[in-house]
């Protein structure tokens, strides 16, 4: 199995892309781009999951978008930029993660040992 | 690019023309085409990188609630049709190019049936009843034989002219790309077929005329036969396969949440006169049993083979006159 489940991965896109505009603003293309790079090809996001959470963000305050011409002044894009009320949802998203993970993770590391066990049993 | 544009087009076709969703359409482009340029850059084929940006696009119906269009995008859903997936798609040219080549075969058989009557009749006039007239039976119960099984085993696929179907934009794009590999040995069939109808009366021809071979006619007559039935078989499977991948390509597109229904061409012919439709429709069997009754009867084979000339002849003033 090396697909990812797009249910797990829903609630955090967004985190995602905010963490990618902490830096710097960027556009569609080069966001998708970069989670698939920092993924290491294993999470490749949706243009609609995409442009879906780009509204919702914006909806809510967290990123405002503006028109600019791109780097290689090639095209003008719609760039996305991160707000503080954005910055403070990161942070807290990060928090939540923890503690899911931490959650999460007992019952995974539970199951593992389980048959971790039995194959040393075999041996 | 350009499937890409029509992709995104057929999308949003049936979506209201509100600011949000000019929006959405503009930025998805974007998306997909900084996407296609890049992956073009790193050197993927054109069929590779539309592949890839329209199986990364995602569907409609993430978009329903920030668009306001969730109340469209529900109903289109209820619209839905039996939709052909890509294997589907490809099990059914694999059944029909089987198909073909079991009416080709068939029909091969059926042609060749009276060539034993034929050299039987020259050589061994004897047997010709025994052995000819069985050889032709023996030919004509296989070939009807394979036109009933084949026919039968595609009973599966009746479907697809009983349902309304339609079909992913990426499966339509392969079967377009098939029909494309095909189109160059569609042509060579063709042509090989009709160069072998021409040049199937040259040994009949040149028997005849060589003084004292006048007995060994019949084997330019069996030559005759041989090249038509090799001829007839590559039309009849040609053209079958061919049909597959317009059968296919007939069915309207389905992409995402989104259904594009095109209306499938229709092949028959209307008439604008009740009772010539129906003389119509019966038509060609009655040409077929004038001209075996008349030939039977007279046996001037030479000489009836002319209806089927004028029987076209015909047909064509009619269509021009009634059809609507």
């Amino acid at each position: 199995m090396s697909g990812i489940s797009s249910d797990v991965i829903r609630g955090y896109n967004d985190t995602m892309i905010l963490y990618l505009l902490l830096d710097e603003p960027s556009y569609g293309y080069e966001i998708s781009k970069r989670i698939k790079q920092l993924s290491n090809d294993k999470y490749i996001i949706k243009e609609t999951t995409l442009y879906s959470a780009f509204t919702r963000l914006e909806k809510n305050g967290y990123v405002e978008s503006f028109r600019m011409e791109d780097k290689e002044n090639v095209k003008r894009r719609t760039y996305y930029r991160i707000t503080e009320a954005g910055k403070t949802y990161y942070k807290e998203k990060c928090e939540e993660w923890y503690v899911t993970k931490e959650v999460v993770e007992m019952f995974i590391q539970a199951g593992n040992l389980h048959t971790a066990e039995g194959g040393t049993t075999i041996l | 690019m350009e499937t890409i544009k029509n992709y995104l087009e057929t999308m949003f076709q049936n979506l209201p023309n509100t600011a949000e969703v000019k929006k959405a359409k503009m930025e998805l482009g974007q998306m997909m085409e900084d996407k296609y340029t890049e992956l073009i850059q790193e050197g993927k084929s054109e069929n590779e990188a539309v592949g890839t940006v329209i199986s990364e696009f995602g569907n409609l119906e993430e978009l329903a609630e920030s668009l306001g269009i969730k109340e469209v995008v529900q109903e289109e859903k209820e619209t839905l049709r039996r939709i052909i997936t890509l294997d589907e798609a490809k099990e059914f040219i694999k059944d029909k190019i089987r198909h073909a080549y079991f009416i080709a075969i068939g029909v091969l058989l059926c042609i060749l049936s009276p060539c034993g009557c034929i050299l039987f009749d020259y050589y061994a006039p004897s047997l010709e009843v025994v052995l000819g007239c069985t050889l032709l039976f023996v030919l004509v119960a296989m070939g009807v034989g394979m036109f009933v099984f084949s026919g039968l085993s595609m009973g599966k696929w009746e479907f697809m002219d009983k349902e309304l179907c339609c079909m992913e934009i990426k499966t339509a794009e392969y079967v377009k790309r098939e029909q494309e590999g095909y189109r160059m040995i569609h042509i060579g069939k063709l042509t090989i077929g009709v160069i072998l109808c021409i040049i199937s009366v040259i040994p009949v021809m040149i028997i005849s005329e060589i003084e004292g071979m006048a007995k060994s006619e019949s084997i330019g007559v069996v030559f005759m036969f041989v090249a038509v039935a090799i001829a007839v078989f590559l039309f009849v499977s040609a053209g079958i396969q061919s049909g597959a991948y317009e059968k296919l390509l007939g069915q309207s597109y389905y992409s995402g949440t989104n259904t594009i229904y095109t209306e499938k061409q229709k092949r028959i012919t209307h008439y604008n006169n009740k009772i010539v439709e129906n003389i119509m429709s019966v038509y060609w069997p009655t040409i077929t049993c004038i001209y075996l009754c008349w030939s039977f009867l007279t046996y001037d084979w030479h000489f009836t083979w002319i209806i089927w000339v004028l029987a076209a002849v015909v047909e064509m003033f009619i269509n021009t006159i009634f059809k609507e």
